[in-house]
């Protein structure tokens, strides 16, 4: 299959999978009735469908589209193909740093900024403990990093009067629900720019696959060139973890499913990925809102029950290509 | 010119005082042996390790001062161990680097290194002597399509994966394509015999301290080699005065 026909396919499935997000547990007919403004139809379900519904599913959507670009980059960029935003800390900085500037009642705007730089600094911390690119010392740094995140972010809700911060379901297992639509469009406009600032890394990306030194004497400033790569993944990961809490494996899952049906051709997967990471969001939050209907199920847990066995099943086949 | 003017290192290998002048239109061998700084000298010239003191210039600037982007415009450097990376198709590997696209410098790359059939090829799927090769058509292609001067190729153990006859073609084909394009090709190499009949000029490193440099001819003489090597060595010559130098 051609790449375009793979991304025809994935906007299709994206689109399909929304649109049953859109109307689940509703009758259908009522739901077009209320999209459509039909004569009889339910203003409720219409405000419902349009101002619950809609944002939250473009929420999901939009945020699995950066975690899964964060996933690709971090994963190009430090020769690893187990790195994740999430498993590496990045995602636990940004996340406690949000927490913290919510908690220092910064307004909303400044949220994110705030989120971007506690995943920038967790990723310098990371760096510095991991000195360098060896696979195992990143992701022992990264338990590091995240399991100090974590546990200051559940001392900060916990030690709070309770307040304007949210729940540490919501910042450790992330949620969709609850999305506005300026959330929605925020992070939208964020996964369409990156995408393309990330796609116009492609040389760079492409010539790091033959190392760092080959990619500095192939033209590429591969200190200032990383950076920016790094800079764009910890950007939509704080993005995501400020509107939405931490929602695991996805930017780990996306591109390795990817890699799997397409081949491992750098340009494809990074016109993809953010397609795949999409869908995935799309389905785990369908999933989560609907498995155990009423109730609703944070949708980290959905990712991490489907992300933390393909993790291990990754992990055991590396380890068979080294033996 | 590309010249190394007296450079010192401690890591990865240890370097004391070492100066070197390249030519344009020349093969330049580096000789030495194991552990004498050879492969560090190389990525000194080529910009990747910076010296403790001391300077590599080319044309005349220090390279210190120019970007990489511009660099690359004026030397390519085949390591050699060169990456084997999965997935990525030979013909995409040839475009790395290359900031001028141009289809006469690509075939005129892919001509010298004879890899018509491996453009299609994954680069995960070659062996050692065909991943050299396609490595050495990329870095052939991005100088050839820079319209820079002085442009300078630099070689880590370029034979290292072929066999005698293959070695030989190769170098005499790099000779050619130095002397038709005037590039300046350095070559660090560990056999002696090749750089006597290839090398124009040869600089002899000992534990990181240059012993002699200078012509082919002027530098690899019995003493020298000896001394070099730490090792007794016999020379042997044809009818018709070619050399050739054995151990024991």
């Amino acid at each position: 299959m051609t790449t375009r026909s793979w991304l025809l396919l994935l906007a299709s499935l994206t689109g399909l999978a929304s649109v049953i997000s859109l109307l689940a547990g509703h009758d259908v007919a009522s739901s077009v009735a209320a999209l459509l403004q039909l004569p009889g139809h339910d203003p409720l379900q219409r405000m419902l469908l349009l101002e619950l519904r809609l944002p939250r599913i473009v929420s999901a959507a939009a945020a699995g589209a950066l975690l899964a670009c964060a996933g690709l980059a971090i994963q190009a960029r430090f020769h690893n193909d187990l790195a994740e935003p999430g498993l590496i800390g990045i995602s636990g900085g940004g996340a406690l740093a949000a927490a913290l500037a919510l908690a220092a009642a910064w307004p909303a705007q400044l949220v994110s900024v705030a989120a971007f730089a506690g995943a920038t600094l967790a990723l310098l911390a990371i760096q510095t403990l991991a000195h360098g690119r060896a696979a195992a010392k990143l992701l022992l740094a990264g338990v590091a990093v995240n399991a100090l995140c974590g546990s200051l972010l559940t001392l900060l809700i916990t030690t709070l009067p309770d307040g304007g911060l949210r729940n540490v379901t919501f910042w450790l297992m992330g949620s969709f629900a609850g999305a506005s639509a300026t959330q929605a469009a925020l992070l939208l406009t964020a996964a369409g720019v990156i995408a393309c600032l990330l796609w116009r890394q492609a040389a760079f990306l492409q010539a790091l696959q033959l190392g760092d030194r080959a990619a500095f004497y192939g033209g590429f400033d591969v200190g200032r060139e990383g950076w920016r790569t790094v800079l764009l993944a910890t950007l939509a990961c704080g993005l995501v973890v400020a509107q939405c809490g931490m929602v695991g494996f996805i930017g780990l899952m996306a591109p390795h499913i990817l890699r799997r049906l397409i081949g491992l051709q750098l340009r494809p997967l990074l016109l993809l990925t953010p397609l795949a990471g999409a869908l995935l969001a799309v389905l785990a939050d369908l999933i989560a809102s609907q498995a155990l209907y009423p109730a609703e199920l944070p949708v980290g847990v959905i990712t991490s029950l489907a992300g933390a066995p393909f993790f291990l099943y990754l992990l055991a086949r590396q380890r068979g290509a080294h033996a | 010119m590309l010249e190394a003017r007296a450079l010192c290192l401690q890591h990865p290998a240890r370097l004391d005082d070492v100066s070197a002048t390249l030519r344009p239109g020349e093969l330049s061998v580096i000789l030495g042996p194991n552990g004498a700084g050879k492969s560090t000298l190389l990525h000194l010239l080529g910009g990747a390790t910076r010296p403790l003191s001391g300077a590599v210039w080319l044309d005349g600037k220090p390279l210190a001062a120019l970007s990489a982007a511009q660099l690359a415009r004026q030397r390519a450097l085949v390591e050699q161990q060169p990456a084997r990376p999965a997935g990525m198709a030979v013909d995409t590997l040839l475009t790395i680097g290359v900031a001028e696209h141009s289809p006469a410098a690509r075939q005129q790359a892919i001509d010298y290194t004879c890899i018509h059939d491996l453009l299609h090829r994954d680069c995960a799927s070659l062996s050692g002597g065909e991943l050299a090769r396609v490595h050495l058509a990329r870095a052939l292609h991005q100088l050839l399509s820079s319209d820079s001067a002085p442009r300078y190729l630099l070689l880590d153990e370029p034979t290292a994966a072929l066999d005698i006859g293959a070695a030989n073609l190769q170098l005499a084909s790099l000779r050619q394509i130095a002397r038709q394009h005037q590039l300046g090709m350095v070559a660090v190499l560990h056999d002696v015999n090749l750089a006597v009949q290839h090398a124009d000029r040869v600089l002899l490193l000992k534990a990181g301290r240059a012993v002699a440099s200078g012509s082919a001819d002027d530098t690899l003489q019995l003493p020298l080699l000896q001394a070099l090597y730490d090792t007794p060595l016999r020379e042997l010559r044809d009818d018709n005065g070619r050399r050739a130098f054995i151990a024991g």
